[in-house]
C-alpha cells in the first residue's frame, strides 16, 4: 500500500486524531486547522499540497472535517490508517455527546458548556487566520492565484454559496486553464 | 425501544444522503426524528443540535443523541457508526484513486490550479465564524492573544484551546 520510508505506526494515527478530536472544539475549519498544524506542520506527515487537495475532496464530499481526517490517516497507512484515523477523531465527541445525551434526558437539562466555548471560539477563529495566511503563502502564485483567493472568499462570504459549488467552479476553471497551457505548449 | 437493526437502516439512509453536503442533514433529521418516528419532540431536537455543536464533531453527531434516545448507548453507537460509514468509505476510495491520478499529468496540474480557492474558503470560514462569534472588546483581546501564540510560538494548539476554554469559562 503506502509505501513511505517510515512507517507511521496506527496507535500513532490513532492517539493524535483522538487528541484532535478531544481538542477542536468549534468544528469545521477549527479541525483543518488543527490536522494542518499538526500533521503538517509538526510531524510532516503528509504535504501542504495533498493536505489542501484532501480538503478540496472533502469540502465537496460531506463532512470535511472528518474527511480531512480519514484522507490523512490514508495517506498515512492505506485503508487501516484512515479507518483508525476517523475513529479516533470521532470517539472522543461520541463519548461526550453520549453522556450530555444521558445527563439531558435523565435530568432535562443542558450543562453549562456554552461558557467554556466563548472562549475558544477567538483563539479557534486566531488559528484558522494563521492558518490560512501560512497556506496562502505557500499557495499563491502569479497573476491567477491572488485572484482565485479572492473569488473564492468572496463567493463564500458575500454570496453565501456552498464551499462544494465553488470548488467544482474553479476545478472546472483550473481544468480548462490547465487544458490550454497543454495546448500552448 | 426500537431495535437497533431499525436505527442502523435509518441511519445508513441518512449517512448516505448525508455526503452531498452538511446542511441538508437539519432538516431531514428533523423530519424522520420529530415527524416520522417522534422519538423527540422539536424542542429536544433543538436542544440535541445545540448540544453536538458543543463537541468538536460534525453536526452529524446529532446522531449520537437522537440515536440515544431511540436506543440507549447500543443505540447511540449504531447510529453514529452507521451515519459515518458511507462518507468514510467514500473518503477511503478517494484517497485510493488519489494516489493515482495525482500521476496524470492534466489532473495534478488541475488540482493544483485549485488550491488557492481552498485557501479562499479556510479564510471565509475565520470571517463567517468571526462575524457570528465574536462581540465585545474581550473577544477580540481573545483573538489577538490566540493569533499571536499560533504565530510566533511553537505551543501546541491543545494547551492553547484547552487553556481559552478555562478563561472563557472563568470570565463569563
Amino acid at each position: 500500500m503506502d509505501t513511505s520510508t517510515h512507517k507511521v505506526s496506527l496507535t500513532d494515527i490513532f492517539l493524535t486524531f483522538a487528541t484532535i478530536g478531544l481538542t477542536g472544539f468549534g468544528g469545521g475549519m477549527a479541525i483543518v486547522a488543527l490536522v494542518e498544524r499538526i500533521c503538517v506542520r509538526e510531524k510532516k506527515w503528509i504535504s501542504s499540497e495533498e493536505f489542501l487537495h484532501g480538503l478540496a475532496f472533502g469540502q465537496i464530499l460531506g463532512p470535511f472535517s472528518l474527511n480531512v481526517c480519514t484522507f490523512t490517516g490514508h495517506h498515512l497507512r492505506g485503508i487501516r490508517g484512515g479507518i483508525v484515523a476517523a475513529f479516533g477523531f470521532i470517539l472522543p465527541s461520541f463519548l461526550l455527546v453520549s453522556i450530555l445525551s444521558w445527563f439531558y434526558f435523565t435530568y432535562n437539562k443542558l450543562p453549562q458548556l456554552q461558557a467554556a466555548l466563548k472562549g475558544t471560539n477567538p483563539v479557534i477563529i486566531g488559528l484558522i487566520v494563521v492558518v490560512a495566511i501560512d497556506m496562502g503563502r505557500k499557495q499563491i502564485k502569479g497573476v491567477h492565484g491572488p485572484l482565485m483567493v479572492t473569488a473564492a472568499f468572496c463567493a463564500s462570504v458575500f454570496l453565501k454559496l456552498n464551499a462544494a459549488w465553488i470548488l467544482l467552479g474553479a476545478a472546472f476553471w483550473s481544468l480548462c486553464s490547465s487544458y490550454y497551457r497543454r495546448r500552448l505548449s | 425501544m426500537t431495535s437497533l437493526f431499525t436505527i442502523a437502516w435509518i441511519y445508513l439512509r441518512i449517512g448516505l444522503m448525508f455526503v452531498g453536503g452538511g446542511y441538508v442533514l437539519i432538516p431531514l433529521l428533523n423530519h424522520i426524528m420529530v415527524e416520522q418516528y417522534r422519538w423527540l419532540t422539536l424542542r429536544q431536537f433543538l436542544d440535541g443540535l445545540a448540544l453536538s455543536q458543543l463537541t468538536p464533531g460534525p453536526l452529524a453527531m446529532l446522531a449520537t443523541f437522537t440515536g440515544f434516545r431511540a436506543g440507549g448507548f447500543p443505540g447511540a453507537l449504531v447510529a453514529t457508526v452507521c451515519i459515518f460509514l458511507p462518507c468514510v468509505a467514500l473518503m477511503l476510495l478517494v484517497g485510493r484513486n488519489y494516489e493515482r491520478l495525482k500521476k496524470i499529468d492534466l489532473i495534478s496540474s488541475t488540482l493544483d490550479g485549485l488550491l488557492p480557492a481552498v485557501v479562499g474558503l479556510v479564510a471565509a470560514a475565520a470571517w463567517n465564524l468571526g462575524i457570528s462569534s465574536l462581540s465585545g472588546l474581550k473577544d477580540f483581546l481573545i483573538l489577538a492573544v490566540g493569533f499571536a501564540v499560533f504565530k510566533w510560538t511553537k505551543i501546541s494548539p491543545m494547551f492553547v484551546i484547552l487553556g481559552a476554554g478555562l478563561v472563557g469559562f472563568l470570565i463569563n
